[in-house]
């Protein structure tokens, strides 16, 4: 910095509005402390022209004059639309044997590479799936998913599939690994409908 | 040529004929060796034909079944008109002839090639999802470029039960096999066990073994590779991994001492599978079931993590550092009065460290890598002439021999490869073979099945045996007969104590004396008692068989050549130098035993499970003041040691093998060491380091240049020009 500069910066203030004399003027009086009263009146007059369009809001909505777009959230969801694609599920045949082979097809059409399967063989004491083989350990790392669905379009089963769950929000990155227990759906074979039903509904 | 007679569509196997002829394939004119096969002479000019069934190595015998490779054909006679063949043809079995016009392209061969696979398909349960081939194979492959999109056939498939165990180790799915002869030609062909075969007729055809017996080849790994299709698969990697998810590092086998190269098929840091890697100079495209299956230490959960030493009788894991002192301690106190044993198992940097550490450091001689019981000095001329310098052929060499004679080895045995090479010349080649042994094997196969002449002598009279050769051959050459039968003149009955017969004898005489002869001897020769004579024998035979032989004593371990040429033996020191004198193997053992040697130094070697004498292993070990021992795993050895250093394995280091042809190959880094082991010469590094070496070495390529600079015989072998194949180290004059 030059010695003879000013130091005084407001004089500084290099902007197209500062051509103006009154805004010079106005900045340069309220900046030195010297603002006058009619100064204040014009920010009072400001702010109440504001908070009457938010005032009519207010109205319209209490009196129900126009229609609501808002939602109370987290009491009250919004239908998701029914090809969205949010956290993925594992599903099962309905005698509750496992989709999932293991095959990895998923894992390798994946762009964000965050799938990981190890598959296993079946026996007969230990059936997890139809078949030769099943996926003794799933993961998706959701931090990196970047919800394509690629991987439900590779699976041969149909077995992962992305659903309309969205809340996905946790505390802590390591939570964001979803292991197979995790994305598995729950099977509980009494609340189950035959298929044969269903298939006649 | 050879008398045996091969079919012609076996001539790609063998020198192509000089004669060139003019095709053309698809437009493009070629001039090829007149006979070569039309599918190689396209697949040589980048022109591709699909096929399953054919395979350069195997012969053509049954082969052309599968019908994937048909092309066009048409003939151009000598007055220029062109005639075309009303069918197509199988490329694999057509040898090219002047003026043959092939088309691989046409509307019509498309609509053959779609046909093909719907039939090959029609059987096929297509569950490429849980397929191990799926990814990687060729079915999959082929229909997707040149097949139908959907499929015609809605009626029922054939159903065999799934994953039927061929053997331990082979898993075969009936459903999958589209029965294109490769596994039962490797049988035949290569392996030579013959244990496979296609069994019933029809659309029942199956691969099985005769009778159902396991299919105990000792090299039915290579089947699995082979099979075009996921028939045959593999029982440690059934289901382990997809090939997308696998990554890939070029290494050496470390399980003999061929050297086969191999490909470590590894996913998150633990390997999978062993895979061939080309080198038509060594194993060319097999291993053997050893190498195939047996690189599981790698990844085993017995490895060791962390050093280990010993306080009150138990192990507990230190730092390094703490290792380090302790170790620079010990070795400081005890001053030239320690010693190091080496295995065969450690790289070359390794060991030429260790031994550097040791003479120049410490100024001890003690060094030693031999366990076995050969009884020559190493100080000894013909140590040096005979087990020192390795083979005197190449590997590949081996084939183009007209007589080989096999002693004193289970030669599919000891050295897999070598037996793989020997049998290929008798196979392809036209070799005659000459097995010498005091047993016949029980194993599957075996030099003794394809041999000319078995001689098998009682056990003990092997020099006698020699001997009687060598008269026979001596009349065989001067009477100038090479019949079968001995003339009548020449039947003097040969000693009675080796159990042959006279015919016999001189059919193996009559065989050497063709020359362009080969003697590979094994085991039982190089740990012979009576070494010397019996080499001795084995040169003079050679000598009077008038023409240029050569003797191959091949060493056993992945880097025995290697770790002798660094000089870890008494008294000869890098490249064959001569150097002071110390303590050998049993040596060091007595000493320690008897409490005269202070530190000891075990580096990849296991002496109290390897060493001859067990009885003075055991003593030695357990009596050594102060034991260190580099290791995998805790090993007999290491149990008993007093500090334990985990070393790292092929997969985690780089660093260079010199397999028993004494080709210098290259292992490739996959992944990082687990835990905080480290490569053992990295480990000798540092000590010496801490022990006030002026030389320091911060990566491989600093020793392996160290390497190259001060070991006689390894000039050449630098990181530059060492490559994925190998190169040779020269045998410098015995010191
Ligand atoms: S949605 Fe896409 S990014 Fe996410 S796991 Fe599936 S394939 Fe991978
Ligand atoms: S989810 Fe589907 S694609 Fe992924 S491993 Fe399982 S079966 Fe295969
Ligand atoms: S052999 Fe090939 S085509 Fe057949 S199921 Fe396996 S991957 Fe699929
Ligand atoms: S098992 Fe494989 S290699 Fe053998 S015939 Fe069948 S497809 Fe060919």
């Amino acid at each position: 910095m030059r010695d003879d500069e000013p130091t005084n910066n407001h004089s500084q203030i290099s902007h197209p509005l500062m051509n103006n004399p009154a805004v010079k003027d106005f900045l340069t009086r309220i900046t030195q402390g010297k603002g006058k009263a009619e100064d204040t009146a014009g920010s009072v007059k400001a702010l109440a022209t504001g908070f009457s369009i938010t005032f009519k809001h207010y109205l319209e909505q209490q009196l129900k004059l126009k229609p609501t777009n808002t939602i109370q959230y987290p009491e009250e969801r919004r239908e998701q639309f029914p090809r969205t694609r949010w956290r993925h599920v594992l599903t099962r045949y309905d005698n509750g044997l496992e989709k999932c082979i293991g095959c990895s097809l998923c894992a390798g059409a994946c762009p964000a590479r965050c799938i990981l399967v190890e598959a296993a063989e079946n026996s007969d004491e230990n059936r997890v799936s139809p078949g030769e083989r099943y996926a003794a350990k799933y993961e998706i790392n959701m931090l990196r998913c970047i919800f394509c669905g690629y991987c439900q379009d590779a699976c041969p089963t149909g077995a992962i599939v992305l659903r309309k769950d969205f809340e996905l929000a946790s505390f802590s990155r390591a939570d964001n690994l979803y292991t197979k227990e995790m994305l598995l759906e729950p099977y509980n074979a009494s609340s189950r409908v035959p298929i044969s039903v269903v298939d006649k509904q | 040529m050879s008398d045996r007679s091969l079919t012609q569509t076996e001539v790609s196997l063998n020198p192509l004929s000089s004669e060139r002829v003019n095709i053309t394939i698809d437009g493009i004119s070629l001039s090829v060796p007149k006979g070569e096969n039309v599918i190689e002479a396209a697949l040589n000019a980048g022109i591709d034909i699909p096929y399953f069934c054919y395979h350069p190595r195997l012969s053509k015998g049954d082969a052309a079944n599968c019908r994937m490779c048909l092309v066009e054909v048409a003939s151009t006679a000598p007055d220029g008109s062109v005639r075309k063949m009303p069918k197509p043809q199988t490329a694999c079995t057509l040898p090219a002839a002047e003026g043959m016009i092939i088309d691989t392209n046409t509307e019509k061969i498309n609509k053959d090639r779609k046909g093909v696979l719907e039939f090959l398909l029609i059987n096929h349960p297509l569950d490429c999802p849980v397929c191990d081939r799926g990814g990687e194979c060729p079915l999959q492959n082929n229909t997707l470029y040149y097949g139908a999109s959907a499929s015609r056939f809605t009626e029922e498939k054939r159903h065999y039960p799934k994953a039927y165990p061929l053997s331990a180790q082979v898993v075969l799915d009936r459903e999958r096999c589209i029965q294109c002869a490769r596994c039962t030609r490797f049988t035949d062909d290569i392996s030579g066990d013959a244990q496979l075969g296609l069994l019933k007729r029809g659309s029942d055809v199956e691969v099985g073994t005769f009778a159902h017996t396991s299919f105990n080849s000792k090299f039915s790994g290579n089947v699995i590779e082979l099979c075009p299709v996921g028939a045959l698969t593999s029982r440690t990697y059934r289901f382990k991994s997809r090939p997308w998810d696998l990554m890939t590092q070029k290494s050496i086998c470390s399980k003999c001492s061929n050297g086969c190269n191999i490909k470590l098929d590894y996913r998150m840091d633990e390997v999978l599978r062993v895979n061939a890697r080309l080198n038509e100079d060594v194993n060319e495209e097999w291993t053997c079931d050893r190498g195939k299956f047996g690189h599981d230490y790698i990844s085993s959960p017995d490895r060791l993590k962390s050093p280990l030493m010993r306080k009150d009788g138990k192990f507990v894991e230190v730092s390094w550092h703490q290792a380090y002192s302790l170790l620079a301690d010990k070795l400081r106190a005890a001053g030239t009065n320690c010693g190091a044993i080496a295995g065969g198992r450690t790289t070359n940097e390794s060991v030429y460290l260790l031994q550097k550490l040791f003479r120049e450091i410490l100024g001890s001689n003690n060094l030693d890598c031999r366990l076995d019981s050969n009884p020559l000095p190493a100080s000894d001329p013909l140590f040096k002439k005979s087990l020192q310098t390795g083979m005197g052929n190449k590997i590949a060499d081996l084939e183009k021999m007209k007589t080989i004679m096999v002693i004193g080895s289970d030669l599919q045995d000891e050295q897999p490869i070598l037996f793989l090479r020997v049998r290929k010349a008798w196979r392809f080649k036209g070799a005659k073979v000459v097995y010498v042994s005091d047993h016949l094997t029980t194993d599957s196969t075996a030099v003794s099945d394809f041999a000319s002449v078995n001689l098998i002598y009682q056990p003990g009279s092997e020099i006698t045996v020699l001997k009687d050769l060598e008269n026979a051959l001596a009349r065989v050459l001067s009477a100038n007969t090479a019949d079968s039968e001995p003339p009548a003149q020449l039947n003097t009955q040969p000693s009675e104590a080796t159990g042959l017969s006279n015919n016999d004898i001189h059919l193996a005489a009559s065989l050497l004396a063709k020359g362009e002869i080969t003697i590979i001897a094994g085991k039982s020769v190089s740990q012979h008692s009576q070494y010397v004579e019996l080499y001795q024998s084995l040169t003079n035979l050679l000598a009077s068989t008038n023409s240029e032989g050569n003797l191959n004593i091949p060493v056993h371990e992945c880097n025995s050549l290697g770790t002798m040429d660094m000089g870890m033996l008494p008294g000869s020191g890098p490249g064959f130098t001569k150097c002071a004198g110390g303590m050998g193997t049993a040596e060091m053992l007595q000493a320690s035993a008897d409490g005269n040697l202070q530190v000891l130094w075990v580096m990849g070697a296991d002496p109290v499970q390897n060493f001859h004498n067990n009885e003075l292993a055991v003593r030695g070990i357990e009596n050594c003041p102060f034991l260190v021992v580099s290791e995998l795993t805790l090993t007999e050895t290491a149990k008993r040691a007093d500090l334990v250093l985990p070393a790292v394995s092929i997969a985690e280091q780089e660093g260079t093998f010199t397999s028993c042809e004494g080709r210098v190959q290259k292992l490739f880094k996959a992944f990082e060491p687990v835990g905080s082991s480290k490569p053992d010469w990295l480990i000798v590094a540092e000590l010496s380091a801490i022990l006030g070496a002026k030389n320091l070495y911060f990566t491989f390529n600093d020793v392996l240049q160290s390497i190259s600079k001060e070991v006689p015989g390894y000039e050449k072998i630098n990181p530059g020009t060492i490559g994925d194949q190998g190169i040779f180290r020269t045998v410098p004059a015995a010191g």
